[in-house]
């Protein structure tokens, strides 16, 4: 059964966030997403978990409004494009690559802007950010002089500016070391708490291997095969990673029997 | 459409261009030429005054069709094919603004930039001229240095346009490089050698020049700094009788117009249904 960490305020129980009903991506011949269908109350946190080319990066994609899918997808209620004109999505692709000659100031800034806010002092433009202190890089300093990871926690700062309802991270984690880690899950929780939902993309083995600690982060891990979804339930419920060389089906990775797709 | 997001996005490009090589490059060579051809051409300015159209105001309007334009395609070609490849362009097109808000934007904050870089230019050359011109000379070089901000917006907005059809960064580059040289060499020469043979006549070379935004550029500057139509040989002869020099002042502007607006609603169209 799923593990709710949180007992959400009675309304926001019942407003459903995100419903995804069969969604189907196809690049050519190849099919990417086959008859995905999932639903996201408000305050819900899920891990979208799956093998390198599942699905997960198209699934958020689709949802984020980036590409074309045949099947459905509303955010509380509207067609995702219009969703994100809305400012109801905040997203973090798997790879982006932020301009080297402004400064993490700009970056912030810029986005604010487009999320309406208007931060002149740095204090603002820091305050903008709904992240722990120390998670953001100097604000003085040009992007072309951070490593991979700060970079990476810069663009994740980017994509939570402006506290938007429904947050899509496409492998957040990445590039990130243990302290940020800590700190982004952090965030995460203090989402959770605020009632933002999030639909957070995760490699398979590095969610196994953390199951127990991501449970208190997330409340559903929804694994991904091929493009289909084969389990929706507790994070705990998945099972270790195999060992290194060893190969087992999909299906061995969860503990207890697959609860319906989409059934909440 | 967001005038908010319109100004963000705009500030964001100005700001990427400009401390960016291409434009810091582009602008030094451009005021360097500009003084050099100003200075070569001083002597006869300084006696047929710049509204004769003089070697020197010549130089320049060579120099205003050429260096802005290249920049502005490139600039352009550049902007939402590497936003794409280095994966920003999703994380700003889900963010609350349309399509249509991002391409305006990025249109204006790299048309600031070409500005910029006409500006140094220009400017430089006003400095050295201030000495032997007078007022109708700065109105004409005034009305040249106009007619050379229309033809960056021109060559901004169709950079942009290349930008979100082309498949990779790389290929857009070398779209607008190859489209520059088109409007600025070839088509000319392709004109000039079956203009008889195809019997073109002058109507056929106006609607060449129509067609063309960096050649209407051209007349449009000969145009303003101060000359009439005859000053364009046989063919501004043509235009003095049919259109007269105000009309083809109008005619080349609303070319300019139309291919800024077709650019833009290219990249719109581009952006909104292609893949970012």
């Amino acid at each position: 059964m799923r593990n709710r960490k949180r007992t959400p305020a009675g309304d926001a129980e019942s407003l459903e966030m995100l419903a995804i009903s069969e969604v189907r991506k196809s690049f050519g011949d190849r099919v990417v997403l086959d008859d995905v269908s999932l639903q996201l109350k408000q305050g819900d946190i899920a891990l979208l978990v799956g093998a390198n080319g599942s699905g997960k990066s198209t699934l958020l994609r689709c949802v984020a409004g980036l590409t074309g899918f045949e099947g459905n997808a509303r955010i509380l209620g509207a067609d995702p494009r219009v969703a994100a004109r809305r400012g109801l999505i905040g997203y973090l692709p798997q790879l982006v690559a932020l301009p080297e000659p402004v400064t993490v100031g700009e970056v912030i800034a810029f986005f604010a802007r487009l999320r309406g806010l208007s931060p002149r002092r740095p204090a603002d433009i820091a305050a903008a950010v709904s992240l722990p202190d120390g998670f953001l890089p100097p604000l003085e300093l040009s992007i072309g002089t951070l490593s991979g990871g700060m970079r990476r926690r810069v663009a994740l700062a980017a994509a939570l500016i402006g506290s938007p309802p429904l947050v899509l991270l496409d492998e957040p984690a990445a590039s990130l070391d243990e302290e940020h880690s800590a700190s982004l899950w952090e965030t995460m929780q203090a989402l959770r708490a605020a009632g933002g939902t999030a639909l957070i993309a995760m490699p398979l083995l590095v969610t196994s291997l953390l199951r127990h600690d991501l449970a208190n982060v997330a409340d559903r891990a929804v694994l991904l095969d091929h493009g289909r979804v084969i389990h929706d339930g507790s994070v705990e419920s998945l099972r270790p990673a195999p060992a290194l060389g060893a190969h087992r089906p999909m299906s061995g990775l969860v503990a207890e029997p697959a609860m319906s797709v989409g059934a909440r | 459409m967001s005038f908010r997001a319109v100004t963000a996005v705009a500030g964001w490009e100005f700001r990427l261009a400009v401390r960016g090589r291409l434009v810091m490059g582009t602008a030094l060579t451009f005021t360097i030429v500009c003084v050099a051809a100003t200075l070569l051409g001083l002597r006869s300015l300084s006696n047929l005054g710049l509204a004769g159209v003089g070697p020197g105001t010549a130089a320049l309007i060579n120099l205003a069709i050429l260096f802005p334009p290249l920049m502005g395609l490139m600039l352009g070609a550049n902007s939402l094919s590497s936003a794409r490849e280095r994966g920003l362009l999703p994380l700003m097109l889900v963010q609350p603004l349309s399509r249509l808000d991002h391409v305006t934007g990025v249109v204006l904050g790299l048309v600031g930039a070409v500005w910029l870089t006409i500006g140094f230019g220009f400017g430089a050359s006003a400095v050295l001229l201030a000495s032997v011109a007078g007022t109708a000379d700065v109105a004409g070089l005034l009305a040249i240095v106009a007619a050379a901000l229309g033809v960056g917006v021109v060559s901004v907005a169709l950079g942009v346009a290349i930008s979100a059809l082309a498949g990779s960064r790389l290929q857009a580059l070398g779209l607008s490089m190859g489209l520059w040289f088109l409007f600025a060499f070839a088509i000319d020469l392709v004109l000039a050698g079956v203009a008889s043979g195809a019997h073109l006549g002058p109507f056929g070379l106006f609607v060449g020049v129509l067609l063309n935004p960096l050649e209407a550029g051209r007349v449009l500057m000969v145009l303003a700094s101060g000359g009439d139509a005859l000053t364009l040989g046989p063919f501004g002869a043509y235009l003095n009788v049919t259109v007269g020099t105000v009309g083809a002042a109008l005619a080349v502007c609303a070319s300019l117009a139309t291919w800024t607006g077709s650019s833009v609603l290219v990249a719109w169209a581009g952006i909104s249904r292609r893949e970012p």
